[in-house]
Formats: C-alpha cells, sequence, structure tokens
C-alpha cells in the first residue's frame, strides 16, 4: 500500500464502517464485532498513514473538480496525520466502549448510533486531510449533518429541539459567514489551497484581511468560539458514546482544526499581521471565553454538562494558539488539539461508564465511587489533571507552550488567562476526582448486579495512559509538524 | 436518408421546438389510447429535448455563430440555454406524466396532455422568438394553456387558482403590450437583437417600456409579490399541473426575462433601468419567498415559494448585468428546474398527502422518492456538490467581481433561509414517524418515477463534475455579450 492508497483508505473506511454496521445490525454480536474490527482497520491504516508521512511520503487525492481551479480534494500532511492517528488510536477505543454501553444501556438503534458515529470521524477526517478550503467547507457540511442524527438520537421532543439548533447554528455560520469568507478568499488571492505560509499574505487590504478572518473564525462554528457555541451545549441531548465522538473525536476537534488550518495556511503570519486587530480581538474573546467558560462549569452539577464547558475551554485554548501567529503558537494549538482529545475521550467514556452502570450524572454523586470502580475513575482522575493541565499529562505540554508563546509575542495577559483558566478547571474537576477517589464507598453503587464490564473499563484505562502520551513524544511531535510552520520556497 | 432528415430538422430546430409539441398536442386529442397519447408526449419532448442539446452542442460548444439573420425564429446565447432547460424539464414532466395524469378522469386526460404540450410549446417558442410581439404570443399561449391546466378538474380550489391566473394573466399582457409598445416607440425596434444597437430616442419612455415587459413576466413567473396565483394553483391543483406550472412555467418566464435583460441590459440609455427593476424584484423575490416558504406547511407551497426565492436570486444574478452574472443566473435556472421536479414530482411519486406531516418518515416508506427529494431540497438550500451550490456560488462570485457586496449578502441569505425550510423538508423526512401511517400509492408505471430519480442525479452528478454545463452557460452568456456594441 503506497501512501496514496492509504490516504483514500483513511477517508473510505470509516464510511465502510458505517455500512457494514448497518449490514451487520443484528444480531448484537455480529454488529460489535463488526464495528470493533473496522475501528482496528481504521487505526491500522491512521498508523500506516502517520508512519509514511513521517518518512516524508507525499500524497494528493482529488475526488473531482466542481468550480474552476477548485478540487474536492485532499492531502496527505502532517497535521492531518497527526490527527487521524488520535481519531484511528482514540476511535478504537471509543468503538470498544460504544460497543459495551450500548449493551449496558439497552440504547435504542445501536447500529445507527454506531453508524453515524462513524460518519462523522469520516468527515472529521476529511477536514483534517482537507487540501483546500472548499474542501474543508464541504467536509464540515458534512459532518454536520451526519453528526445531527447523533444529537436527535433519543428522538424526543428536547433532542428534536436541541437538534434543530445544532443545525441552525452550524449550517447558518457555514452558510452565511465561511461561504461568503471563502468567496471573497477566491476572489483576492484566486485560489483557495491550503499553502504553509498562507495564501493571503500581502494581498488582501487590512480591512479585507481583518473582517474576512472574523468571517472564518465564527464561520467555522465547529470550534465553538462564542456566540457560535450554543450547539455544544444542545448536543447535551446525545447518548453518551455520540457526546464523546462529538466533544472529543469529530466535531469539536473539527473546529479547532479548521481555524488551525485557516491561520496556518490561508493566513499564514504574514496574513495575520494585515489582521492584527481582528487577531488581537480574537485573542481576547478566545481567553476571556476560556475563563468564562470554566467558571460556568464550576456552577453546572449535571457531569455531562460540566464536561461540555470544560471542553469548550479547552477547544478555546486551542483556537488561541492557532492566533497567535507564531509557529510556537501553532504548535501549542496542535498540542492542544492532541490533549483535547485524548483528555475528553477519557473523561467522557469514565462519566459514561458510570452512568451505565451506576446511573448517576451528577457531580456530586460520584463521591466514593473509586472505591467500587477504581479503575474508572483513576482514568477519569488521570484525564482530570491533563486537563487541568498538571505535569506529567498531555495538557501541561500544551499548556505550558501556549503561556511560553504568547509571553514571546508580547501578550503576557492571554498567558495569564490560559493560567487562570487551567486554575478554574482544577476547581471544576479536581474536587470532583478527589471526592470520587477518597470519599466512603456508596451503598448500592450499581444499578447493573455484574457491574461495569471490560468493554466499559478497559478504554478509560488505556484513554487515561494516552493521556501521558505527549511527555514521550512532544519532541517528536515539534519536528513531526514542523512542515506546517515553514513556508514553502 | 436519416442524415438529410436529421440535417433537415437541424436546420429548422427553432420552428420545429414550437410546432413538435404542438402537433402532439393535436394528435393526442385524436387518439383514444390514453398511454398512446402519454407515447406521443413524451417521444415529442425528446424530440424537442434532442433538438435543442443537438443545437446547443454544435454551436455554443464548437463556437459556431448563432447569428438569427432575418428570421422571426432562432436560437442565439441565452435562448439556447434557457431552450434547453426547459425542453429537458419538459420532457421530465411528459415521462412523470404517465402517474401523474391519474388525478383526471379519463376523458380529462387527453385534454391535461394537450395543455402541458402547448405550455412546453409556448415557452420554447417565447425562447426561439425574435420580436417582442412574437414573444407576447408566445407566451400568452403559454400562460392560456396554464390556465386551462390548472382548472382541469373542475373542483373549487383549483377553479379558484385557475381565476386567479386569468386576472393575473391579463393584467400581466396589458402591462407587456403597453411595455413593448413603449419601447418600439422609444427605440423604433422590434426585434430584440437591435435593441443593444437603436438609437433610442425616448429614454424615459423606453426605460419605463422595459420595466412594464420585465413586470409582466414576473407575474407569469410567479414572482414576489405578483405570485397571488401561485399558491392558490399549486396548492389545490392537479400534481401534473403543479409540475409542469412549477418546473416548465415558473422556469419558462424567467428564461424569457434573462434573454430579455440580455438584450436591454446593453443598450444605451437602457441598461441601468433593467437592472434596477431586476435587481429591486430579485430582493423582493428572495425577502418574500424565503419567509412564505419558511412558514408553509403545504409542501407543494413550500416548493413553489422556494421556487420565488430562488427565482429572486436569478434575478439577483440578472442584475448584476454582467456576462458572469448571466451564466450565473442561467445555472440557477438549471438548478431550480431539476430541484423542482425532484421536490414536486417525488412528492407525486410516493402520492403523500399535501401536509407536511404528510412527509414524516417518507424516506422510510419511499426511499427512492425519498432520496430524490432529499437531493431536491439540498440543492435549493446549495449544499455543496449539488448544482444549487454551483449556481449560488457563481452568482456570489459574480457579485463580488462588481463589487456588489449586498447583492452576495442578498444571495447568501437566501441560502441561510434555504436551510431552514429545505432543513424542515429533510428531518420530516428522514428524521420523524409517521403519527397515523398513511399507505403509499404505488405508481401505475414505474417509469414515471424515472424522471424524478434522474433530476437527482443530474443535480448531484452537475456539482460535482460541471465543466461541461459551465462552458455552456459561459458560452450563452459570452454570445450576448459579443453582440453588444
Amino acid at each position: 500500500m503506497n501512501a496514496e492508497l492509504g490516504l483514500l483508505a483513511i477517508l473510505v473506511l470509516p464510511v465502510a464502517q458505517a455500512a457494514l454496521v448497518l449490514a451487520c445490525a443484528r444480531p448484537p454480536g455480529l454488529r460489535d464485532a463488526a464495528y470493533i474490527l473496522s475501528a482496528c482497520a481504521i487505526a491500522g491504516v491512521a498508523f500506516f498513514v502517520f508512519n509514511e508521512t513521517a518518512h516524508g511520503a507525499q500524497a494528493r487525492v482529488v475526488l473531482a473538480r466542481p468550480l474552476p481551479n477548485v478540487d474536492l480534494a485532499f492531502a496527505l500532511e502532517p497535521l492531518g496525520a497527526m490527527v487521524a492517528l488520535l481519531i484511528g488510536g482514540l476511535g478504537l477505543l471509543h468503538a470498544i466502549h460504544s460497543a459495551g454501553f450500548v449493551r449496558a444501556t439497552h440504547e435504542k438503534s445501536p447500529a445507527r448510533l454506531m453508524a453515524f458515529m462513524a460518519l462523522t470521524s469520516a468527515c472529521a477526517l476529511a477536514v483534517a486531510f482537507s487540501a483546500n478550503l472548499f474542501t474543508m467547507f464541504v467536509a464540515m457540511q458534512a459532518l454536520t449533518l451526519a453528526a445531527f442524527p447523533l444529537v436527535e438520537h433519543r428522538g424526543d421532543e428536547a433532542a428534536g429541539a436541541a437538534g434543530r439548533l445544532f443545525l441552525a447554528v452550524l449550517l447558518a455560520s457555514s452558510i452565511g459567514l465561511f461561504l461568503p469568507a471563502m468567496v471573497w478568499t477566491y476572489a483576492i488571492a484566486g485560489v483557495l489551497d491550503f499553502r504553509p505560509g498562507g495564501v493571503l499574505g500581502g494581498l488582501a487590504d487590512p480591512v479585507s484581511a481583518n473582517l474576512l478572518l472574523v468571517m472564518f473564525v465564527f464561520g467555522i462554528a465547529a470550534a465553538a468560539v462564542p456566540p457560535m457555541h450554543r450547539w455544544l451545549m444542545a448536543s447535551r441531548e446525545a447518548p453518551s458514546p455520540a457526546l464523546t465522538s462529538m466533544y472529543a473525536l469529530t466535531v469539536l476537534p473539527a473546529g479547532c482544526i479548521g481555524v488551525f488550518k485557516v491561520a496556518a495556511f490561508v493566513f499564514g503570519a504574514s496574513g495575520l499581521a494585515d489582521a492584527r486587530l481582528a487577531t488581537q480581538a480574537l485573542i481576547v474573546l478566545a481567553g476571556a471565553s476560556m475563563c468564562v467558560a470554566a467558571l460556568v462549569a464550576l456552577s453546572k452539577q449535571d457531569v455531562h454538562e460540566r464536561l461540555a464547558y470544560t471542553c469548550l475551554a479547552q477547544a478555546l485554548a486551542a483556537v488561541l494558539g492557532a492566533l497567535l501567529t507564531i509557529p510556537a503558537g501553532l504548535f501549542a494549538s496542535a498540542l492542544q488539539i492532541t490533549a483535547l482529545m485524548c483528555s475528553a475521550a477519557t473523561l467522557l467514556m469514565a462519566s459514561g461508564t458510570i452512568a451505565a452502570v451506576t446511573g448517576r450524572t451528577q457531580a456530586g454523586a460520584y463521591a466514593g465511587l473509586g472505591r467500587v470502580m477504581p479503575w474508572t475513575l483513576a482514568g477519569f482522575a488521570l484525564a482530570s489533571a491533563s486537563m487541568v493541565g498538571m505535569p506529567p499529562f498531555a495538557g501541561a505540554w500544551a499548556k505550558l507552550w501556549l503561556i511560553a508563546s504568547s509571553s514571546s509575542v508580547g501578550l503576557v495577559w492571554a498567558a495569564v488567562l490560559v493560567g487562570l483558566a487551567a486554575i478554574l478547571t482544577f476547581a471544576h474537576l479536581g474536587p470532583m476526582a478527589a471526592n470520587a477517589l477518597s470519599g466512603r464507598a456508596p451503598p448500592d453503587a450499581f444499578i447493573r448486579p455484574d457491574g461495569a464490564s471490560f468493554l466499559l473499563v478497559a478504554p478509560v484505562a488505556l484513554g487515561a495512559v494516552a493521556t501521558l502520551s505527549l511527555l514521550v513524544f512532544a519532541s517528536a511531535l515539534s519536528e513531526f509538524l514542523k512542515p506546517v510552520w515553514t513556508p514553502m520556497p | 436518408m436519416i442524415g438529410e432528415v436529421l440535417e433537415t430538422a437541424r436546420a429548422h430546430a427553432p420552428l420545429l421546438l414550437v410546432t413538435t409539441p404542438l402537433l402532439a398536442a393535436a394528435f393526442v386529442l385524436l387518439a383514444p389510447i390514453s398511454r398512446l397519447n402519454w407515447a406521443i408526449g413524451v417521444a415529442a419532448m425528446a424530440w424537442s429535448a434532442w433538438l435543442v442539446l443537438d443545437a446547443t452542442a454544435r454551436l455554443l460548444l464548437a463556437g459556431a455563430s448563432a447569428g438569427a439573420g432575418a428570421s422571426p425564429l432562432a436560437l442565439e446565447g441565452i435562448g439556447h440555454a434557457g431552450a434547453a432547460v426547459l425542453a429537458c424539464a419538459g420532457l421530465a414532466v411528459m415521462v412523470a406524466a404517465g402517474a401523474n395524469l391519474r388525478d383526471f378522469g379519463s376523458r380529462e386526460r387527453p385534454l391535461a396532455l394537450a395543455l402541458g404540450l402547448c405550455v412546453c410549446s409556448g415557452w420554447q417558442g417565447a425562447m426561439v422568438a425574435q420580436d417582442l410581439l412574437g414573444v407576447f404570443l408566445a407566451c400568452e399561449t403559454a400562460w392560456l394553456a396554464s390556465v386551462g391546466l390548472a382548472a382541469l378538474g373542475g373542483e373549487r380550489g383549483a377553479l379558484n387558482g385557475a381565476m386567479r391566473m386569468i386576472s393575473a394573466g391579463a393584467a400581466s399582457a396589458a402591462m407587456f403590450l403597453l411595455g413593448a409598445a413603449l419601447l418600439m416607440r422609444g427605440t423604433g425596434v422590434v426585434r430584440m437583437s437591435e435593441l443593444p444597437l437603436a438609437q433610442i430616442e425616448a429614454p424615459i419612455s423606453s426605460a419605463v417600456g422595459v420595466a412594464l415587459i420585465i413586470v409582466s413576466l414576473a407575474a407569469k413567473a410567479g414572482l414576489a409579490p405578483f405570485h397571488a396565483w401561485l399558491p392558490a394553483v399549486a396548492g389545490r391543483t392537479s400534481a401534473f399541473a403543479a409540475l409542469t406550472l412549477a418546473c416548465v412555467g415558473v422556469v419558462g418566464a424567467l428564461a424569457v426575462m434573462a434573454r430579455f435583460a440580455a438584450y436591454a441590459i446593453p443598450a444605451p440609455a437602457l441598461g441601468e433601468s433593467v437592472t434596477n427593476v431586476l435587481t429591486a424584484l430579485g430582493v423582493a423575490g428572495v425577502a418574500i419567498g424565503s419567509l412564505q416558504a419558511i412558514g408553509a406547511a403545504n409542501v407543494r407551497r413550500l416548493a413553489v415559494y422556494a421556487g420565488a426565492a430562488q427565482g429572486g436570486c436569478v434575478l439577483l444574478a440578472l442584475g448584476l448585468g454582467s456576462p458572469a452574472g448571466f451564466a450565473a443566473s442561467l445555472l440557477q435556472l438549471g438548478a431550480l428546474a431539476a430541484a423542482g421536479i425532484a421536490v414536486l414530482g417525488g412528492v407525486a411519486a410516493s402520492g403523500c398527502k399535501l401536509n407536511l406531516d404528510g412527509l414524516d418518515g417518507l424516506g422510510r416508506r419511499a426511499p427512492v422518492s425519498g432520496a430524490a427529494m432529499l437531493v431536491g431540497a439540498l440543492s435549493l438550500m446549495g449544499a455543496p456538490l449539488t448544482l444549487g451550490f454551483l449556481g449560488r456560488w457563481r452568482a456570489i462570485e459574480a457579485a463580488v467581481g462588481v463589487d456588489l457586496w449586498w447583492s452576495a449578502g442578498a444571495i447568501i441569505a437566501a441560502s441561510l433561509a434555504a436551510a431552514i425550510y429545505a432543513g424542515r423538508l429533510i428531518e420530516r423526512l428522514y428524521f420523524r414517524r409517521s403519527a397515523t401511517p398513511t399507505p403509499i400509492q404505488h405508481d401505475p408505471w414505474r417509469i414515471s418515477i424515472f424522471p424524478v430519480l434522474i433530476c437527482g442525479a443530474l443535480v448531484l452528478a452537475l456539482g460535482v463534475e460541471p465543466s461541461m454545463l459551465l462552458r455552456v452557460a459561459q458560452a450563452a452568456s459570452h454570445q450576448i455579450a459579443g453582440d453588444a456594441p
């Protein structure tokens, strides 16, 4: 298999996974086996693609040319390969956990749920590997449409309203802001291709550059920069595995990747310098919103709601890094995306396991659960530590680079905001994890007589191990991602 | 022998475009077997479509000149592209008629088919007529046939719609005649192709004349705010009539507007008036059509209001006055016709109730019709990789090209509104279950689902690989620009 075939395979396999799961919907054993085995295949191909990229392989797949000079195309590049590895690896853990969850909770239409989660993975991978703005726009639209059934999965009135809000925010911002920004970019630069160093640098006048940056950042509503974050809260109505998929693997990370790509490949350092005013304003907005989100999370008792705000704060940190206009900022953003995906996946899977076997969904009800579910709550605690930014977990390196890069461009206040958000994150996750581990074991903790199955516990524990990954790989990742911020000659 | 016949046919393609459907209508009225009638109608429209597509391929893609000479009927530029869209839409409507004519009694079926053919003939005639009176006669033929088709069946609601059509049509005809008279008096020319070179002696009366003609055609296209007849007809008339009026009638009137505008805009002292009127109508069409589509509770009304909003986008693109704007408007016309057939044809083929709740779960109960309607709705929304997206993109690009940002904003606003009403359609099709499941009426002839499916497939295929379509649209619009002084 060469790199081009690998790229095609990583994009097609999740779609095939969705089709396979629907085809093997019954019996449940066959369905789960199909889902997990195809997730294994995706993880394998993702590793292959990552390895090929690390060895300097280049590939470009053009599917169509729907507009003059604009292809529907995907390209192999380091950022995409990194995200593919994360989606592939964490996706395998998530597939195992989802199989355990739907069995434990007797979730309705499990095959449909799994199929749409696979489709959202395909769309997130398409965003990651998109070779130009048009392809990213198409992939974002497809991601929205694929994630919508996950939000509406429960089928009741609340889920319907949440689904409509989800669709309205993501589609309206995409059509109303992203599309015109894309046309405008095309009118200015004549191309929509992603190029290290950007395509707009020196071509757009300051007013256009500022407006374009604002339109792109708010147009990519999946990144949840306020006030476009309402979809994130609406999607709480989704079942737990779908939430893990949307917050940790697909929609929210895809939004961060989208903003990253726009900052690095459309604007570049010189383009962002032209849009100085908008850049500064957006950094203020992202930094302040990060703190507010972490503060709001403190007031939420529902664990899913609290984790939604936690994920929002972490995603905004990634956006902040991408807007810093320097390589260190982009690296910090890439680290933050990695940390977000690993930590959020672990936290959400852990909360899903707890809800499935104990029925507990309130933060106060977690006290003492560590005594009866040690592996799950240990995973929860480690992932919380990573979210907070405690060394040696993934979040620590990301925060460190964010603070260092903010300071190096003279934005000391941005560094302070990152630190403040970390403290507030500790305030809403730390005591919860500590109570869960140190409190007295609750009587009759389990609503299921057999407790948590291996399928529900193992992915959480392995996810927690993944949060340690950057301790080993941060330096190598820096080398790997260097082409992202090195302008082409 | 066959080659000679084809060459003769090619030489007289404009005449055959008008006469073939008319002759077929006469045969249909005489033939006693309904399946034979249907076959005659389909054959006539297939022949028309072949003629115009062949002519389009030869003249536009081969780059040959399409001089009209002194002939009263000729195919040129915008007329080519518009006639191609109309002939293809007419063919799709005729094929679907195999099932849709079941709404009529056995005595009414031949008449309905004949009237449908007259509608196609009329609008195709308006695309090839060279002088304003020819255009008027062709439009009125199509309009009166449309009124007859809407009234057929004799139900009170349908008759009410037909009465509204007569009132609107009479006002529209009067405006057209008055406008044509003022234009002739001001410019001294009758043939539209002479307008760009005309010595305009009375610019004000000429401008008023042009405006009256455009408003008259807007009323026939059912564009807001002259669309009072459209919902009454769409909601209550037969499936065949609704499909014919929405996909041939509305598209035909818009195509005639595009053709007229292409001649009038390059004319000295007229261009600004034309673009102003088109833009004002476009904005009104987008705003009112979108709002009404969002509030519609009947799927056919939703489709025609959506058509009115999309028609507004067509006029906004025309109002840019540039070749790029004209090319975009032609693409949007094609997208409108295809999406209309996919949505309205899908509703007709599935036989579901016309209230929006009749669509609940239709995607599962009638998967083929549901899929076609999904694609149609996505195209209306302007989703990427559909024909609708291509039209929107080109229109926005053209607006940005001439620095008319607010025009681009209006087109984007139309897309946003479309996301709401088309999103509602999709949600009902696939994300709701019917509270009271109604049995789906299966088509008596399965072939009737083909045009709906083909339109859905075309919307996707041309959205993914549009190079041929873009060449046609570009060639059509540049031919007009090239003829201009």
